[in-house]
Order: C-alpha cells, then sequence, then structure tokens
C-alpha cells in the first residue's frame, strides 16, 4: 500500500486465534457449534428417510442401503457422538441460564462430565443396538 | 468499524454506539431455550427408537410409524427440531457473516428449515393415515 | 484437569495452540516476521527464554517476534519484573504499559503463554520453555505491547457507567441495606484490564458491535445497584442482538480474569433479568 497524504499505513492487529491457548471453556463452546451444525446435516437426513418412507419400499430401499452401508455406519457412529455432545452440552447451557454452576471449579468438572457422559453414552447406544440385531 | 478508514471519521463513542439498541433480541434467545427443553426427551425416544428397531425391515418400521403416539412424537420432534435449527444456524451466521450477504443466507436457512419441516410432517401424516 | 481459580496455570497442556499456521487469515500489515534475538549476558546461570511480540511504527516494517535470554538471578520473581530487566538491561525500546505492579491498576494486561493476564501477578516460574508473550488479543497495536483500548473504553462510554436518579437528591446518603450493598460484590472490583474481552471469541469477530464481557460485568454492577433508578433504559439499551446477546456462553471470560471475577455469571444475570421483565 503506497502511502500517500489520505492513506496511512493500518496499525497491525495482534494474533487471537493464531496464538490463545485452547481451554476447556472454548474448545467445549466451539465444539458444541460445530456438533451443533452437523446435526443440523442430519436432520436434513431425517426428513429424506422419511419422505423415502412414506413414498413406498421402492424409494426407502436405496436410502436405507446407504444408511446400512459402512461408510453410512461410520458417519452414524459419528452423529451419534456428535448427538450425545450437542444434548449433554446443550443441558450445560440449559443450567447457566438459570444462573447456576458458574464457579470455575463447577465449570470444568460439568465440562469434563459432558465429555465423559458423551462418550459413554455413544458406547451405551451401539451396544445396545448391536444387542437389537443391528 | 476500522477506525484507518479515513473515510469514516466518527468519534469512537459514536462507533460504539452504531445504530443504537435493537430493543428486542430476547425472543429468539427464548425460543431457542424452550425448543432445546422440547427436543431433549423428543430427541431421546427417537433415538431409542431407532436403536430399538435396528435391523427391522420395511413393514415393521411402517407400522411402528403408523401408531398414532409416534405420528405425534414425530411430528413434535420435527417442529422443534427445526425451529431450533433455524434459531440456531442464524445465530452462527450472524456471527460469521458480515457482508450483504447474510440477509440473504440467513433468509433462505429459515425458509428451508421451513420447507424441510413441512415435507418431513407431510411424509409423516402419509405414513399415519395410509393403509 | 480441574481449574478451581483463575490463577491456575494448567500443570499438563495438550495444545498449546489451535493447530493452524501462524500467520492464518492475517491482514498483510499484521504477518509476524522472525526477529532479532538477543542472548543473555555472560556468566548468567539461570536463563528464562521470553519470546516476545514487537512492533515498531516508526520502521514501516511488520511486527516481529524477539528472543531474550533473562537473567533470573538479577530479575524479579513476576513477568513485569522481566520486562523491565529487559527494557533496563537489553533492549531499551521495548514499550509496554505498567504502573501499580500489584495487580491493581490494570496497566500490564498481555497475553502471557496464550492465556491474557497482568504481567504484575503472574510468577516466571510459571511459565513454559521458551514463554511467550503476545499484546492483548485482536487489537490494533500502537507500539510492541501498547494495544489501541479506544474502541473499548467507547463500549464501556456507551453503557453510561454512572448513577442514575429521578427523585431528588437526598439531604444525606442515599439509602442502601447491606445486604443490597452485598449485591455488588464481585462485580465493582473490576480493574478494566480488558484481559476478558480481549479473550473472548465472540467480540474477535463481532467486536464493533457486541459490547463484550468487561462492558457487560459493568452494566450487571449499574443494574444490580440497588440506587440505581434507570434499570428500564439499561436494560432496553442492552436488549440488542449484537449488544447481549453475541454472549453464547463461551466462558474464555471467568477462566481468565486476573481478579477472580466472573463475567460470565454476570452476563447470564442480565439475560435472566431480560427474561424476567416481560413474564
Amino acid at each position: 500500500m503506497m502511502p500517500s497524504p489520505t492513506t496511512i499505513r493500518p496499525r497491525p492487529l495482534s494474533p487471537n486465534l493464531q496464538i490463545y491457548r485452547p481451554q476447556l471453556t472454548s474448545v467445549l463452546s466451539i465444539l458444541n457449534r460445530i456438533t451443533g451444525m452437523f446435526l443440523s446435516a442430519c436432520a436434513v437426513v431425517l426428513v429424506v428417510w422419511l419422505v423415502a418412507a412414506a413414498w413406498g419400499l421402492q424409494t426407502y430401499a436405496p436410502v436405507q442401503a446407504a444408511i446400512a452401508s459402512w461408510i453410512g455406519r461410520i458417519v452414524l457412529f459419528g452423529a451419534t457422538f456428535a448427538f450425545f455432545l450437542h444434548l449433554c452440552g446443550g443441558i450445560r447451557h440449559l443450567v447457566w441460564d438459570t444462573v447456576h454452576g458458574f464457579e470455575l471449579r463447577s465449570i470444568y468438572i460439568s465440562g469434563w462430565s459432558v465429555v465423559a457422559a458423551s462418550v459413554v453414552l455413544t458406547i451405551a447406544a451401539w451396544v445396545a443396538g448391536a444387542l437389537m440385531g443391528g | 468499524m476500522d477506525p484507518q478508514n479515513m473515510q469514516d471519521m466518527r468519534t469512537p463513542l459514536a462507533r460504539a454506539i452504531g445504530l443504537g439498541s435493537a430493543k428486542e433480541g430476547v425472543g429468539a434467545w427464548w425460543a431457542e431455550r424452550v425448543s432445546a427443553v422440547a427436543l431433549v426427551p423428543l430427541t431421546l425416544w427417537l433415538a431409542a427408537s431407532i436403536i430399538a428397531h435396528t435391523g427391522s425391515d420395511y413393514a415393521t418400521f411402517i407400522v411402528w410409524l403408523r401408531t398414532p403416539l409416534t405420528a405425534i412424537l414425530m411430528i413434535l420432534l420435527l417442529i422443534a427440531l427445526f425451529y431450533h435449527t433455524a434459531l440456531g444456524l442464524q445465530v452462527v451466521i450472524e456471527d460469521y457473516v458480515h457482508s450483504g450477504a447474510k440477509f440473504a443466507t440467513v433468509i433462505v436457512v429459515r425458509l428451508g428449515c421451513c420447507a424441510l419441516a413441512t415435507a418431513g410432517v407431510v411424509a409423516t401424516l402419509r405414513i399415519a393415515f395410509s393403509g | 484437569m480441574i481449574i478451581k481459580s483463575s490463577d491456575q496455570v494448567p500443570r499438563a497442556t495438550l495444545l498449546r495452540r489451535f493447530p493452524i499456521p501462524r500467520n492464518f487469515g492475517v491482514a498483510p500489515e499484521s504477518r509476524i516476521e522472525r526477529g532479532k534475538a538477543w542472548p543473555a549476558p555472560d556468566g548468567a546461570t539461570r536463563v528464562k527464554t521470553f519470546k516476545i511480540y514487537r512492533y515498531d511504527p516508526g520502521s514501516g516494517e511488520n511486527p516481529r517476534l524477539d528472543t531474550f535470554g533473562v537473567d533470573l538471578d538479577d530479575c524479579g520473581p513476576m513477568v513485569l519484573d522481566a520486562l523491565i530487566w529487559i527494557k533496563n538491561k537489553v533492549d531499551s525500546t521495548l514499550t509496554f504499559r505498567r504502573s501499580c505492579r500489584e495487580g491493581i491498576c490494570g496497566s500490564c494486561s498481555m497475553n502471557i503463554d496464550g492465556a491474557n493476564w497482568l504481567a504484575c501477578t503472574r510468577f516466571i516460574s510459571d511459565l513454559a520453555t521458551p514463554a511467550t508473550i503476545y499484546p492483548l488479543a485482536n487489537l490494533r497495536i500502537i507500539k510492541d505491547l501498547v494495544p489501541d483500548l479506544t474502541h473499548l473504553f467507547a463500549q464501556y462510554a456507551a453503557i453510561e457507567p454512572w448513577l442514575k436518579s429521578k427523585t431528588a437528591e437526598p439531604e444525606r446518603e442515599r439509602l442502601q441495606s447491606a445486604q443490597e450493598r452485598s449485591k455488588v460484590d464481585g462485580y465493582y472490583e473490576c480493574i478494566l484490564c480488558f484481559c476478558c474481552t480481549s479473550g473472548c471469541p465472540s467480540h474477535w469477530w463481532d467486536g464493533d458491535r457486541f459490547f463484550g464481557p468487561a462492558v457487560l460485568l459493568q452494566a450487571w454492577r449499574w443494574l444490580t445497584d440497588s440506587r440505581d433508578e434507570a434499570k428500564e433504559e439499561r436494560l432496553d439499551n442492552l436488549e440488542d442482538p449484537f449488544r447481549l446477546y453475541r454472549c453464547h456462553t463461551i466462558l474464555n471470560c471467568t477462566r481468565t480474569c486476573p481478579k477472580g471475577l466472573n463475567p460470565g455469571k454476570a452476563i447470564a444475570e442480565i439475560k435472566k433479568k431480560m427474561i424476567e421483565r416481560r413474564s
């Protein structure tokens, strides 16, 4: 940028995301957002699945085959984990909205509990599914 | 906002005040929380149902969807889910998109969620009333 | 693993910074270049390496990261002592704000090892090796570690942080019970160091319109003060999808407050009042 009487060299902006330490607070928050966006895509899949089912076996079969394929199962596993993470994180947010659990110690305990609960619930869901005969 | 833009000669206070407060915003915040509370039991019900029906064939699945309780819960789930999704995605877009494209994207997302919810509800009703 | 108070430095770290390139998404004038290396003095046995962000507005160059070796036997225990030692003994052009050296004035707030804190209350022994010192995040830099806080103070002025009354002035004090006075505890102690606001990702992306945790904490300080009579206009002034509702309870603010205050909680209280006044 050529300096001139009307343009001055802008002051630099100090780095933000590039240097700020990832902490449980910010990491769980962005994960809640990422899982939310991923679940929005899953909502679209849910509607496609329902519409396919409503319009008979011929439309339903390919959709069901896609979900049952190995790549569909991987996505489904990811979706289950995303669902439980967003659910537990969402409940944590609802508790905060009642102005409870804001002490730093409570924030960290609830944060790690959300991670642990999501892992446990995902495994439990898939074990239950396997037992049901999938 | 860039104070280094020589075209923007507002005082810092004028820049901070901007166009003033919109005096509204609590409605969307509250709606997102109410739909979230509704979604906790509804999504858990959906997850449990999907797990319970692992390995079922098409006919069993249709019989399950045809029961009145299932149809009602599925419709409630679709409404709450797409309302929550529309609000959530609008917040995400407002956070990151600052150009004029913001308004267009928000409109597309909101209308898309309406359309998808309607499609889902109609499909559920079609199954519920068929046969 | 469990942080009990904000002055706790994590013992183990999985990730020092997000795995993105150092100059990712950065405008050309803000790109950080490799800087000079200033060795420790001869004969120094206990040496700590500091990497410090430098920017000289007069030179026409980009900001850079200089490396300094500090003799810990010749220097006080706090990060501010190390900065003063460098300014006295090595490079007198190193520029930073400082005043009280005891954590009450809020001048020396900066980003130390990735988290915002006051340099005068951070022990050198708590730092990583090498220690990294950047200015407060996402602010225009005047020189070295001195950010331009004009916009943040303008946002503070925009909430009108003074007692507003409509009834006539009393002959003596404005009455306030001990219990009413205790409602202001935890909020009046803010020293406006802006560590919280500078650490809030929502303020990074929307700081032109989002007020940020420091200003919102002060807004709550006036909302919860029983002597103030302008609650309605204060709440009207805040009820905006950007001014207040860009807060998504990320809680980096509460994690980083060097005075142990809780801006996240203050903002939650404001949001609760927003619901209460219409239900």
